[in-house]
């Protein structure tokens, strides 16, 4: 079990874009919250018209938008993401080993790392329990 | 909250007027004029008496004045002179006075016609969502003036620009005009200016309208112009690009708008109010920087 873990790198185990809630910079805030809720997926990757990620939006990103933004609902769904996307997320290669890609997962205590290639190319999302899920197919 | 220079529109379609550029650093513009298209020779007085008083205070100028009042709010009041003869009149306009000029349409089939003729074409406020109008205004390539709805949020006006900018428009300007507070009386909701600008295109007051009391006089609007210069100077601080306000030489015979017009005996007054603060805002910023107070931000 141990010796395939090691051999699986991220790619092998990623979810592709069409998989998870992607949307652009100006989505709004509801359209991309009904995105991340017909995935059942608690990200959202903000990637531009290059493909590339500009930011990633968590359900607990949602908690703190609502205990700090003080506006309106109308307001606040009628945001573009972008607003409240987090900039500079922990992201990983996809030729990086599943285990090495746990071993980040484990210290910066997250579920999720976005994939992104070499050119700064978005690939997909590295998402825990599909990962293990893929370890244990094997 | 964002407050970044603003997109740089410049209205003046030819060589033939002087143009003016709204928003980025540029000082305030102003744009006024007669409510409606009353005759060719009221439109041209007052295109040039308001030009002596823009000239004295060096501000740069739109001339605005329209060929049909499709919103008046009884069958009996002045509708306009009509598409043909305004559009005529208003091109004479920009030819001898060297004027850009504005107008809106109540008509998407008015658009092109329009759109020919004025510098800056102008979205009417209860038509600023209808997306076949917004459409029409867009297709003109000319820029456009879109007022938000008395009836619209500030940040639900994004999907209006939206609209213009899928059909390859994006030079817009977007005016408040104040907004329905109850029944016949308007509000100043002085946040939608930071609002509307996070957009990042340039905004304009529109004074006169702001202070209407829409059909509150059974069929026809009343206004309290008492508050323009209050609201004009607000506005001012607030930051917004352009400034709007109609102006007649004799508001109680005007055929339009009566008791909303300002009278041009004071207009000179309350622009110099507007450049004064608009300026003043400008250097507090460069001053002390952007307004940035939000926690975390």
């Amino acid at each position: 079990m141990s010796t395939l873990t090691i051999e699986l790198t991220v790619e092998d185990v990623l979810l592709p874009p069409e998989k998870i809630p992607v949307v652009s910079p100006t989505t709004l805030l509801k359209k991309t919250l009904e995105i991340m809720g017909d995935f059942r997926l608690g990200i959202a990757s903000v990637v531009n018209d290059e493909d590339k990620l500009v930011g990633i939006f968590t359900d607990g990103d949602i908690r703190r938008m609502l205990l700090k933004e003080q506006k309106p609902f109308p307001s606040l769904f009628a945001d573009d993401i972008v607003r409240h996307t987090t900039k500079s997320p922990t992201t990983i290669g996809p030729e990086v080993t599943l285990v090495d890609a746990i071993n980040v997962m484990e210290e910066k205590e997250i579920w999720d790392l976005p994939v992104v290639s070499n050119d700064g190319t978005f690939v997909g999302l590295l998402h825990l329990h599909p990962a293990i899920k893929s370890v244990m197919k094997k | 909250m964002n407050t970044m220079t603003p997109k740089l529109i410049t209205v003046g379609k030819d060589k033939n007027v002087r143009p003016v550029k709204i928003g980025g650093t540029e000082q305030l513009a102003f744009i006024g004029g007669p409510c409606a298209i009353e005759s060719r020779d009221h439109a041209r007085m007052m295109a040039e008496k308001i030009d002596i008083i823009c000239n004295k205070l060096k501000i740069n100028w739109v001339f605005k004045s329209c060929y049909d009042k499709d919103c008046r709010s009884s069958p009996d009041s002045f509708h306009g002179v009509g598409i043909d003869e305004g559009l005529k009149i208003l091109d004479e306009i920009r030819g001898d006075f060297g004027l850009p000029v504005v107008c809106d349409f109540s008509d998407a089939a008015w658009a092109p016609a329009t759109g020919d003729i004025v510098d800056l074409i102008q979205v009417p406020a209860y038509l600023c969502r209808q997306t076949t109008f917004l459409r029409a205004a867009a297709k003109t390539k000319r820029p456009i003036h879109l007022k938000k709805g008395q009836f619209m949020s500030p940040w639900n006006m994004k999907n209006s620009v939206r609209k213009i900018e899928a059909a390859g428009n994006n030079q817009i300007l977007l005016a408040d005009r104040g907004t329905f507070f109850g029944y016949n009386m308007l509000i100043n909701d002085f946040r939608n200016f930071p609002i509307m600008m996070e957009t990042g295109y340039p905004v304009c007051f529109d004074a006169s309208h702001s202070i209407q009391m829409p059909t509150s006089m059974g069929d026809i609007s009343g206004g309290q112009r008492e508050f323009i210069p209050h609201l004009v100077r607000a506005a001012g601080a607030c930051g917004i690009n352009a400034l709007f306000i109609e102006v007649h030489d004799d508001p109680s015979n005007a055929l339009s708008d009566a008791n909303t017009v300002l009278d041009i005996q004071y207009l000179e007054h309350v622009l110099a109010h507007a450049k004064a603060t608009h300026k003043l805002r400008l250097e507090l910023l460069e001053k002390w920087g952007e307004d940035h107070v939000h926690l975390d931000d």
